[in-house]
């Protein structure tokens, strides 16, 4: 699948290694070397990779601008400086942070993550998740074996579509009540899990084994492909 | 301070707390002196103009009347009665305000004017006693004068009585005491009202001085105070205003130095990687080569190293600033256990990936600790790291929280060979040189036992 990347990095080995890299997994890739043009050309890209250190204009002027002008777009940091206070300032605009030395691989697992979760998928093509077909613009779960809609309480389907956005990806009971009830996570409180069993007994075949849902004991849920 | 300091200001002695403060003195001084004697010339002045005296006694005083009667008695004689009527008359006519009358040698009351009727009609001489004792020293007051030259029991007599009011003068002397007194006593309260406002404005506006040196402003500085006037207290102010400004340019360089140090670092971060970087690039383009089996797994140790460095020498920069002071923590009440459950899901996909067996048993309550949500982010992140990097061989990591007595101890434990085993990755020194600073900086004690068995690290608030 293709998808329009701003990539901006002044080195030109990295830069050069990575857009290669970039185009050979399917991604269309606009590289430029400096933060004024990076400016011009974000109009119309699905994600933004920013380098930090850049000559004139540095990077977070420019993440920050990028935000201001394009809210929608997700910004993906690279970063060779130290972790310490660089991670705090970028993640006031990046979506997402990752230091030099990376690995490609570990890019493109970000960007797909990013993509995913900025819902820029144009497309209708449904996310299969094990034995379940989800189509998340129109908001419908299907049972891609039966071809029976599941029909979702407006809590349930906001719980599981937050957990879809974040695929792979563990998010504790905090993180999960927070996001969706939008108030902070209150000691004790057995809701969210009162909300899973049901989530459960829709989507699972076996919910006392569930595999949609997984619970990561000690942590809290996940949900893989 | 300095003496051409109090010059700098250019302020004149007339506009100086000293120069007011003694004038007040010098009113002070001269309160016996000057306003003693004003004030009695003052009420003086004004007794005069607002009686004067010469209207007042319109017949002269008792004395003169008294002159005036006997001579007039004198020139009458008790032979023409008539003669007498007359002359009373004339007299009444004379004096209005007086009652007059006459009594003839028999003793008989002649011409009355007004008409008395506590007069009796024939006086005897207990009479005449009587009259005479009642008259002394009252009002009105009366004269008695023998009729004609001769004097003796046969001699009659005329008498005038006159209402004291019109013969006196009314406000003598000394009536008026209370006002002059009262007038020195207000003269006495505004002098003291003065030494207090005098006294009570310095005291205000020291107070507002001290106000201002003790309310910080956003940077944790006094705010300048607005110089109110060009007096000492005001040079105060301007001194005190310098002092801001001096202390604001101190922290404004501090700030500058603290920004070039961590541009440094970062510079410094940014050289070291980029290298490492394009080093990545090169070994990740390398493995798509058909490579022997030796080849595969030295590209795969070059990629760990690099991995290795990079995390080295972030830790590396790390610990100078945090050591240089240049990573202030804001210690807080947070939730641990959150922060645990959080750190553990990032790095749970990798100790997946790894074989690792993540046990995690945390408390359902909240367990709140004062601690920097980063800092302690950071020092778990290396311990999970050094488990993945040292202590991958015992595929396991156990993280809890458990109370012993009324603290809660956290512990991270691995299956690894020991921290004294050579696990191949070596320089976890740095890491959990982090960890230790971090920790003693948030208040919390760590304690490490290390086995061939396996490594435990707890950490307690001390």
């Amino acid at each position: 699948m293709s998808a329009a990347l701003l990539y901006i990095e002044d080195d030109q080995e990295i830069g050069s290694f990575v857009s290669t890299h970039l185009k050979e997994q399917g991604y269309e890739v606009n590289w430029v070397t400096s933060g004024e043009r990076a400016l011009e050309a974000a109009a119309g890209c699905r994600l933004v990779i920013l380098d930090v250190m850049l000559p004139g204009l540095d990077g977070f002027t420019v993440g920050q601008r990028l935000k201001k002008a394009e809210p929608d777009i997700p910004i993906l940091m690279l970063s060779a400086r130290t972790s310490i206070d660089d991670k705090l300032q970028g993640l006031q605009f990046a979506d997402d942070y990752l230091t030099k030395p990376f690995h490609p691989d570990e890019l493109t697992a970000r960007i797909e993550v990013l993509l995913r979760r900025s819902g820029n998928r144009s497309s209708a093509e449904p996310l299969a998740i094990k034995h379940l077909l989800v189509y998340e613009q129109q908001n419908r779960v299907e049972n891609g074996e039966t071809g029976e809609e599941i029909t979702l309480t407006g809590k349930q389907f906001h719980i599981f579509s937050y957990l879809l956005r974040h695929l792979g990806q563990i998010l504790t009971k905090e993180q999960i009540y927070e996001a969706v009830w939008g108030e902070p996570y209150i000691e004790g409180d057995k809701t969210l899990q009162v909300h899973i069993r049901y989530l459960r007994e829709k989507l699972e075949r076996d919910p006392a084994a569930p595999e949609i849902v997984e619970t990561v004991r000690g942590i809290g849920y996940r949900v893989r492909k | 301070m300095r003496k051409a300091g109090t010059r700098e200001g250019g302020i004149r002695f007339r506009q100086t707390l000293l120069s007011r403060y003694l004038l007040i003195i010098l009113f002070a001084f001269m309160f016996i002196p000057v306003i003693f004697p004003l004030t009695s010339i003052g009420y003086m002045v004004m007794q005069k103009n607002a009686n004067p005296q010469s209207d007042y006694l319109k017949y002269g005083n008792a004395a003169s009347l008294e002159a005036m009667w006997h001579k007039e008695a004198s020139l009458l004689s008790e032979a023409q009665p008539e003669r007498i009527d007359g002359r009373l008359r004339e007299l009444k006519q004379a004096y209005p305000e007086a009652s007059v009358f006459w009594v003839d040698a028999s003793g008989a009351t002649r011409l009355q004017m007004p008409e008395q009727d506590r007069l009796p009609a024939q006086w005897t001489q207990a009479d005449a006693i009587r009259f005479m004792k009642a008259s002394v020293g009252g009002d009105p007051y009366t004269v008695v004068a023998f009729i004609g030259q001769a004097s003796g029991a046969e001699t009659g007599f005329m008498v005038m009585q006159m209402p004291r009011s019109v013969i006196e003068i009314q406000n003598p002397i000394g009536v008026d005491t209370p006002y002059y007194i009262a007038f020195i006593f207000v003269m006495f309260v505004f002098f003291i009202a003065l030494s207090l406002l005098f006294f009570r404005h310095i005291r205000r506006r020291l107070l507002r001085l001290q106000a201002a040196m003790a309310v910080h402003g956003d940077d944790g500085l006094p705010m300048p105070v607005v110089q109110t006037k060009p007096d000492e207290i005001g040079q105060l102010e301007q001194s005190f205003n310098r002092m801001v400004e001096q202390l604001k340019a101190g922290k404004e360089r501090e700030r500058a130095e603290e920004e070039l140090r961590k541009r440094l670092i970062a510079n410094l971060s940014h050289d070291l990687r980029t290298p490492l970087t394009v080093m990545n690039s090169h070994v990740y383009s390398l493995r798509k080569e058909a490579l022997s089996e030796a080849g595969q797994a030295a590209v795969k140790q070059i990629e760990q190293k690099i991995a290795g460095t990079g995390s080295l020498i972030d830790n590396l920069l790390s610990y100078t600033l945090m050591t240089s002071g240049r990573y202030p923590l804001k210690l807080e009440r947070q939730d641990m256990l959150r922060l645990i459950r959080e750190s553990a899901a990032d790095w749970y996909p990798l100790w997946e990936q790894e074989g690792i067996e993540a046990d995690i048993g945390l408390p359902d309550e909240s367990v709140y600790w004062r601690i920097d949500k980063e800092g302690f982010r950071r020092v778990l992140d290396n311990l999970f790291q050094n488990v993945v990097r040292h202590a991958k061989g015992g595929r396991y990591i156990g993280i809890s929280v458990e109370a012993h007595g009324d603290r809660q101890i956290l512990s991270v434990c691995d299956r690894g060979a020991g921290m004294n085993a050579d696990s191949g990755g070596k320089g976890a020194g740095i890491g959990l040189a982090i960890v230790g600073y971090l920790l003693s900086e948030m208040g919390l004690a760590w304690h490490t036992e290390s086995a061939d068995s396996g490594t435990k690290v707890l950490i307690y608030p001390k």
